[in-house]
């Protein structure tokens, strides 16, 4: 081919290849999706609160979000009819939860079931995610120490309050670590390996409590979900030396969402709602109507900041 | 044959000043929405929109995170992305569209300009046209545009509850601020 005419078709072809405008909006898109980098999808709300039920999620407050809690547990169904299976009896637990960051969570909260005080905190260790970072699942640790302010704290007959109880012996504390996968929109499951400590223990039980968590939720509807929770207490469980016979903590229940709130209404064995005292006491046993129903109750807040628009 | 040689050159630069368009790109665009009822306030503000503008053919194209909308209150950041605009079914929200005045805004001076925009907008994984007005200040090589558009989330297919429709407006704003450099 002459050179003059492989440069003519070598004209026409840059003509025309800058000439097809209808594609041009397309491929500036497919551009500019190309100079952006893949962003890091994180799964949220494997949980809608901070709660299964007993016991914590991997959920967290975040940053200037405070979270109000009332917990209410009433009495056992088996008390019948005279004590109207239980409503008659309640104890409560108030607290407040506040995300110091997005992944530091505070809170403080009151018991009247031995007139308990504990101060906790969470930590968001790890985030599930897709995208450009995956991540199977979300791991948080969660902490509390707790102090009962009752006077005779100790249910059982031989001990009295004494001089040796000291507020050391009335402390309890309790560790978890929480891993949480959220597999669909609706099922999210959580392991919690937990260990708890009471410093002052009736003869016969054990200060350390070691326990495995399993729990989660099934959303069936937007803004109903079915949730379990189950703690095996594998040292514990069984009858100790002094005649008290411990159970696995299990609590089955809804939450329910509404523009504010989340309710919890559940049944449970279990009587207190301390880590410590949840793993560790208790006696309520699900084959004979030993057990609670319970209604918490969770409001979130947003703290405002300083600047405003 | 020199002068083929010469023709062919002016034609070639010619067609070839065309593939060298000027492209200004952002990925700090900032997009605020907003709606008000006595009952409810949804405010959020979004500052990693990215957006190509193309000075020659005035075609604009914008692609955000849905996520990337931050609120102050993390309840109604919940409600927004998993019950209303379910950004885990759609993360993205696009728009594509030309300036169909650009002819008229002078890229390369300082000073403010009219534009009128029509394009595609796709929230919620719903497409639909839209036209709007808009101003571009041109100031030392950045060129920033504003522009405010009012959405209707029934359009978008964004189902808000029996329950909630007297505390949720169906129209939100949202206001846009580009501030475009050149694209390397």
């Amino acid at each position: 081919m002459k050179k003059i005419t492989k440069l003519i078709l070598l004209c026409l072809a840059l003509a025309f290849s800058n000439s097809i405008w209808a594609q041009e909006e397309d491929d500036l898109l497919a551009e500019l999706e190309g100079e952006l980098e893949e962003p890091i999808y994180y799964t949220a709300y494997s949980f809608k609160s901070t709660r299964i039920i007993n016991g914590h999620s991997i959920e967290r407050m975040q940053h200037r979000q405070l979270d109000f809690r009332i917990n209410h547990r009433f009495g056992q169904i088996n008390e019948g009819g005279y004590a109207l299976w239980g409503l008659d009896n309640a104890i409560i637990n108030f607290s407040f939860e506040y995300g110091l960051t997005d992944n530091i969570m505070i809170g403080l909260r009151r018991g009247t079931n031995k007139k308990v005080y504990d101060l906790s905190s969470k930590f968001t260790l790890l985030r599930q995610s897709t995208g450009r970072v995956t991540m199977p699942v979300s791991v948080s640790y969660y902490t509390n120490v707790s102090y009962k302010t009752q006077r005779g704290f100790l249910d059982l007959p031989d001990i009295r309050d004494a001089d040796f109880v000291t507020n050391r012996l009335r402390m309890g504390y309790a560790h978890q670590l929480l891993i949480a996968r959220k597999f669909t929109e609706a099922l999210t499951i959580q392991l919690s390996p937990t260990y708890v400590h009471r410093n002052y223990v009736a003869y016969g039980e054990q200060n350390d409590v070691y326990a495995l968590g399993f729990g989660g939720r099934y959303k069936f509807v937007n803004r109903v979900a079915f949730m379990w929770e189950y703690f095996y207490t594998s040292s514990h469980n069984g009858t100790a030396d002094n005649g008290v016979t411990y159970y696995n903590p299990l609590a089955i229940g809804f939450d329910i969402e509404t523009g504010g709130h989340v309710f919890q209404l559940f049944f449970t064995n279990t009587k207190p709602m301390v880590e410590d005292a949840v793993i560790a006491e208790t006696t309520g046993n699900w084959t004979d109507g030993g057990i609670y129903f319970g209604f918490n109750m969770s409001r979130v807040f947003a703290i405002p900041s300083k600047k405003h628009h | 044959m020199k002068i083929k040689l010469l023709l062919i050159a002016i034609f070639t630069v010619a067609m070839l000043t065309n593939a060298f368009a000027q492209k200004y790109i952002t990925k700090t665009g900032k997009i605020d929405i907003f709606s008000e009822t006595p009952a409810f306030t949804i405010e959020a503000e979004n500052r990693t929109c990215a957006s190509i503008l193309n000075t020659e053919t005035g075609d604009v194209v914008v692609s955000l995170l849905v996520r990337s909308f931050d609120f102050e209150e993390a309840l109604v950041e919940e409600h927004f992305n998993e019950n209303y605009i379910e950004s885990h079914k759609f993360p993205k929200s696009t728009f594509k569209g030309k300036i169909t005045n650009n002819d008229d805004i002078a890229y390369d001076k300082n000073g403010e300009y009219k534009f009128d925009i029509t394009g595609d907008l796709n929230i919620h994984g719903v497409t639909k046209a839209v036209t709007q007005q808009g101003v571009i200040t041109v100031n030392d090589g950045v060129i920033t545009a504003n522009i405010e558009f009012i959405v209707s989330l029934k359009a978008y297919e964004v189902k808000i509850e029996k329950a909630y429709t007297h505390a949720i407006k169906d129209e939100i704003a949202l206001t846009c601020e580009f501030s475009f450099e050149t694209k390397k």
